[in-house]
């Protein structure tokens, strides 16, 4: 039955091999690879751009998740509000309205949305952690649960009284139909942004949970609170951070969500929250890396589905992922094997 | 259940602990006796002011028999959520199989037309299969992963009905679902409202009837042990796995059964009657209403839903009626889920028990108040053997 | 005919209100003109000048992302009644406007729409109903509606199932089959996408089309039509569904890029993604002609949530749209002025929609329908009222003189007038936002609609 066990009996190199935990990687690699040799690859730029954006909402389910054991329904409209709040900033902070040329001016806009956004998003965050799930860090699981259900009600309603119901437009700095080519292959410059952007801030968190040492309470505190208490940890301090960071995830995820489609609703947050969500389950629940990984599958899901003409059946294909994910490896690619009450 | 003695104590505790005593002891009797006296009374009340200025009697009752599916709903997913403490996101899918199960059972794109009144337990049965489909391989899982799956299955079950054209006309719907009949006379789409009202009332006093029964039961006392504590009720001797299925499987019953009858009384089915947000109200009005109250649930249901189909509607017609400057440009109907939501949150950090809590809830949210451990002792019963 | 002058009335109402409002006093709107209580009318029977109140129910989705469909069309008929209330009201009757908001957390909902006509079918006053505005929401008013026989017209239903027989209309008007209670002035779906699908086949030369559906009852009906009419035409089609909330369309234009479409079909709302559809279309560089029925032609670029601001105006260029209505009416620039001006001081929604006309057209058929029987039978009593409005309109001998033109109904409910108006994106209307721009319309009156050709 356990794992343990098992192991035991295995050859030598098969022991080496699980050491060094590559099979999860090597199943995402072996899957893009055939995903790439099925749909081609300019779907598979599409998969990876849509997959970026998923990752990085799901790393904030993740590293919630990870900390607290909370399903945080509301991060899907977290990252619906990020991309309002680029919205506004582009638009009647910094006064844009479209594709800007000069690339240093570029950049510079750009840094000063994203680093906003991020900022404030990261503060919307705190400010939830704080009000609305830690009072409730003792009562039985269900009682978080629902007061996530509530929040994400109330942000999903308060922009939608800010902003109205209909699609709002949002200025799209790096011209949509700017291409280049890669490798031979002609890509969106907006695609190369964005998969740039959220790889650098992923790897820019991981360096950061596995460098610092507020990255190193954030670990002890996921693994055993009680324990990181004892050694001198602040936890409340601690989750705090860890709901800031991943909520600024989740807001700059929504910047690219509005310049990569330069439309953006109020609706945005349920089901992108649904999918990233089945990308960190997927990836192993509290495992950044996993989390990113499942990003990128579920995005090649999708677009596979619709390379294919059976778009309407993508989206309960990534539900079926989900539920086969949780039948058959319950801890995700990556992640731990989790117990009854983890 | 049995009824010792009903000689009320002669040393007089006030009328109202000797109600529910009373209430407590003969809970069947009492249900009906209760049901009853809401059944008659809501009829009446719509007759006087300000009731009568808004409808006529026909339309108010109309509107309680929808209000009863959510009250049916609610008692269904309190069974999982509030006695078991199962979180089920996705519960408006077992309501859409029972309402499709009844539309290709009686209606004439399929040309079959099987009678309402097994439909209802066949409806029943069929959305508990599902439920067990579900909930056998994820049941095993930890409780957030269950809300998960069950909101990704509410999610698939109407995509699947969408995108199958073929056999579920899709977005189209079907048409032409036949009306109960009884004695031979079919129910009257409008003008009267009696038949589908006084079936509705049926309905809702057997459900919770038996909800009652299995509260109490051996099978009641191990879905709260759960709840309270799974590694606790497992070592114990509960059978986790088949007491969380039968939860999920009753709950489920209990949704196809409101399933069959809102397709037998808007005689048509499409999925956008089964979407997310249903999933959420009847969720909300749980949590309200008072989470393992039944009693509690059941009015939370009924009250929210008056808010949501009367009261916002009202408010807005007034307001325009009245020409109140600013107000009347608000459509109030825009804040009801804003409305949800504060209340979600207002009510887990203030009143987590729900506003008619039971006693048993109420003592396991409020864990650091004092505790009368020899109450919930007899509660509980002994250990479940 | 005596509708020939309660038309000329209504027109000339239009005028007169026109005048008076660009006079400026127009406040709020006055729905609830005179009388108390407004539970039920006053005994019929008095020949005083004011007999009391009749009520026009109207149900549309009014909240919410619905609201952009739900309130211009609303309008329509408000203004209506408001006319006819300053002009006197009808042979002593004030006409009170009632509506109703089937919108559940921003989107259309039947049950509520179910729940609405109960009330308005137990309430003896009401004398006919506007609306519904989607397809989905009249199958599960009509059964209601036709068992009490309260007349319902639709501007905005175009699904043909729920008029014509031999798509199982019969299922609706179960308790009355041969009482038809409702009507409705759109073409049905069964003459829109073929009339499209026509218009792309010949006029445009298109011969290999993306067709783009958004899984509604509205927009697969309509694309299944277009689909059936060009594939018939000897084009070809590449068919994709893509349910109401999809944002990302590229995986699908990508596929669609390798099989060399020279033109796009979407069939649905801009609110379910056609916008999207559009704006993602142009980046990936499809600059193919864009075309779809009446759910894309929703305003001007500079109107919130239109097709036209969601692409951007040159992304926009070269799209076409049907409305199943007639687009170029005589009376057109003065409704949409008498509408302006009425609404002048309202928060949202101050200019005609696309339905606004439709709806106007409906309310006028209803009212004159009751004029007729109130003329004819003085002293009807309400029940007598509504069953003579729902006989009177529905009989096809009768003709209305509406804002749309003359408008009558054939034996299923059906307009007999079934026009279809094509619109163009013109990028450099309204001063650059860019705007729809009428092209041409085409009558199809025939009796086999599936064979309906354009006959101009």
């Amino acid at each position: 039955m356990t794992t343990s066990t098992l192991r035991r009996e295995q050859p030598a190199f098969v022991e080496t091999f699980q050491r060094l935990r590559l099979g999860p990687y090597l199943f995402v690699l072996g899957v893009a690879i055939i995903d790439f040799l099925v749909i081609g690859p300019a779907q598979f730029v599409n998969g990876l751009t849509i997959g970026a954006i998923y990752a990085l909402v799901a790393i904030g389910y993740t590293m919630v998740y990870g900390i607290i054991e909370l399903i945080n329904f509301a991060h899907g409209d977290v990252f619906m509000v990020g991309a309002f709040t680029s919205m506004y900033v582009l638009t009647n902070v910094l006064g844009q309205d479209g594709p800007i040329k000069d690339p240093p001016v570029l950049a510079a806009v750009l840094f000063v949305d994203f680093a906003i956004t991020m900022i404030l998003l990261g503060i919307l965050g705190t400010v939830i952690e704080r009000f609305a799930y830690r009072p409730l860090r003792h009562a039985p699981r269900l009682a978080p649960l629902i007061t996530a259900i509530g929040v994400s009600f109330i942000l999903q309603n308060t922009i939608q009284i800010l902003f109205g119901p209909s699609p709002v437009n949002t200025p799209q700095l790096i011209s949509p139909t700017a291409r280049v080519n890669v490798f031979g292959l002609d890509v969106g410059v907006v695609n190369i942004f964005t998969i740039v952007v959220s790889v650098s801030l992923m790897i820019a968190l991981q360096l950061f949970v596995s460098r610092t040492r507020i990255g190193r309470a954030m670990r002890s505190t996921a693994m055993d609170r009680e324990a990181a208490q004892l050694m001198g940890v602040d936890i409340n301090r601690t989750i705090a951070i860890t709901f800031f960071i991943g909520s600024a995830l989740a807001g700059a995820a929504g910047v690219v969500q509005g310049l990569y489609f330069g439309n953006i609703q109020f609706t945005l947050g349920f089901q992108a929250g649904l999918k990233a969500f089945t990308a960190a389950v997927l990836g192993g629940i509290g495992n950044i890396t996993g989390a990113a990984l499942g990003g990128f599958i579920i995005g090649f899901v999708e677009v596979t589905a619709g390379a294919k003409g059976v778009f309407v059946w993508g989206q309960a294909a990534v539900f079926v992922v989900l539920i086969l994910t949780l039948l058959f490896r319950p801890a995700g690619l990556l992640g731990q094997q989790i117990g009854e009450r983890a | 259940m049995s009824a010792v003695g009903q000689a009320p104590a002669a040393s007089s505790p006030g009328i109202r602990e000797q109600v529910a005593d009373l209430s407590s002891r003969h809970r069947s009797l009492s249900v009906i006796v209760g049901m009853t006296i809401v059944a008659a009374i809501l009829p009446l009340i719509v007759l006087v002011p300000p009731f009568n200025s808004f409808s006529g009697q026909a339309v108010w009752m109309d509107g309680f028999t929808i209000a009863g599916i959510y009250v049916l709903l609610a008692l269904g997913l309190n069974i999982v959520v509030g006695m078991s403490g199962l979180l089920d996101l996705g519960y408006a899918a077992f309501f859409a199989i029972g309402a499709y199960s009844y539309a290709f059972a009686a209606s004439s794109f399929t040309h079959v037309n099987i009678p309402f009144w097994p439909m209802l337990l066949a409806g029943a049965a069929i959305a508990a299969v599902f439920g067990i489909l579900l909930g056998a391989p994820t049941l095993r899982l930890r409780g957030d992963y269950l809300a998960i799956v069950t909101l990704g299955f509410g999610e698939i079950v109407p995509i699947t009905i969408l995108n199958s054209s073929k056999y579920t006309e899709g977005p189209n719907g079907i048409g032409g679902i036949s009306a109960p009949s009884l004695l031979g006379t079919e129910f009257p789409t409008t003008g009267n409202p009696w038949p589908f009202y006084l079936t509705m009332l049926v309905m809702i006093c057997i459900s919770m009837i038996l909800i009652y029964r299995l509260q109490d039961s051996r099978l009641g006392r191990a879905w709260a042990a759960i709840r309270e504590d799974e590694l606790a009720a497992a070592a114990n001797g509960v059978n986790t796995v088949v007491t969380k299925l039968l939860a999920f499987a009753l709950g489920a019953s209990t949704a196809g059964l409101a399933g069959v009858f809102i397709a037998a009384k808007l005689q048509t089915v499409t999925p956008n009657l089964f979407r997310f947000d249903v999933s959420f109200t009847v969720l909300a009005m749980v949590v309200l209403g008072g989470m393992g109250n039944v009693w509690g649930v059941a009015v939370g249901a009924f009250v929210v839903f008056m808010i949501q189909s009367v009261f916002l509607k009202q408010l807005n017609l007034f307001f325009d009626n009245a020409h109140v400057p600013f107000l009347q440009d608000i459509n109030f109907l825009d804040y009801q889920f804003l409305l949800y939501g504060i209340a979600l949150v207002a009510m887990m950090l203030l009143r987590p028990e729900g506003l008619f809590p039971s006693r048993r809830r109420r003592r396991e949210l409020h864990t650091d108040e004092d505790q009368e451990f020899g109450e919930l002792g007899d509660e509980l019963g002994a250990s479940p053997e | 005919m005596k509708n020939a002058k309660i038309g000329a009335l209504v027109a000339g109402a239009v005028i007169v209100l026109a005048a008076c409002s660009s006079g400026g006093s127009t406040a709020a709107p006055t729905t609830a003109a005179s009388t108390g209580t407004g539970a039920s009318a006053a005994p019929a029977g008095s020949t005083a000048a004011s007999k009391g109140e009749l009520k026009l129910g109207v149900t549309l989705p009014l909240s919410g992302g619905a609201a952009a469909d739900g309130q211009p069309t609303l309008k329509g008929a408000q203004l209506a009644v408001d006319q006819i209330n300053t002009a006197g009201g009808i042979d002593g009757y004030t006409i009170k406007l009632v509506p109703l908001d089937h919108a559940v957390n921003g989107k259309y909902n039947e049950q509520q729409g179910a729940q609405d006509m109960q009330t308005f079918v137990s309430d003896p006053a009401v004398i006919g109903v506007v609306g519904p505005y989607n397809s989905a929401v009249a199958k599960v008013q009509i059964p209601i509606s036709n068992a009490a026989g309260l007349l319902q017209c639709s501007p905005a239903n175009t699904n043909e199932s729920l008029t014509k027989p031999e798509f199982g209309a019969l299922d609706y008007r179960k308790t009355n089959p041969t009482k038809i209670n409702y009507i409705r002035v759109a073409a049905t779906d069964d003459i829109q996408g073929p009339a499209m699908a026509t218009y792309a086949y010949n006029t445009l030369g298109l011969k290999n089309m993306l067709v783009v559906d958004d899984v509604t009852t509205f927009g697969k009906g309509v694309a299944d039509n277009f689909q059936k009419k060009f594939e018939a035409l000897g084009g070809t089609v590449i068919r994709v569904g893509a349910g109401a909330d999809t944002t990302d369309f590229n995986s699908i234009i990508t596929d669609a890029k390798t099989k060399n479409p020279d033109g796009v079909y979407y069939g649905g709302v801009v609110t379910s993604g056609g916008g999207l559809l559009l704006k993602q279309l142009r980046q990936q560089g499809l600059t193919i002609p864009f075309t779809g029925p009446d759910g894309i032609v929703n305003g001007a670029g500079d109107a919130k949530g239109s097709l036209i601001q969601i692409a951007g105006a040159q992304a926009a260029d070269n799209s076409y749209g049907t409305v199943a209505a007639i687009g170029d009416f005589p009376g057109k620039a003065d409704f949409e002025k008498a509408f302006a001006d009425h609404f002048a001081s309202d928060a949202d929604f101050k200019v005609a929609g696309a339905y606004s006309g439709p709806a106007y057209a409906c309310a006028t058929v209803i009212l004159d329908s009751l004029k007729a029987t109130l003329d004819a039978n003085p002293t009807a009593d309400q029940a007598a009222i509504r069953e003579g409005v729902r006989a009177y309109a529905s009989d096809p001998s009768h003709t209305f003189k509406t804002v749309l033109g003359d408008e009558s109904f054939d034996k299923n409910g059906d307009t007999t007038q079934p026009f279809i108006s094509f619109y163009k994106v013109d990028p450099t209307a309204k001063g650059g936002v860019g705007d729809w721009v009428f092209k041409e319309q085409q009558n199809f009156s025939a009796n086999a609609p599936a064979a309906a050709s354009p006959s101009p």
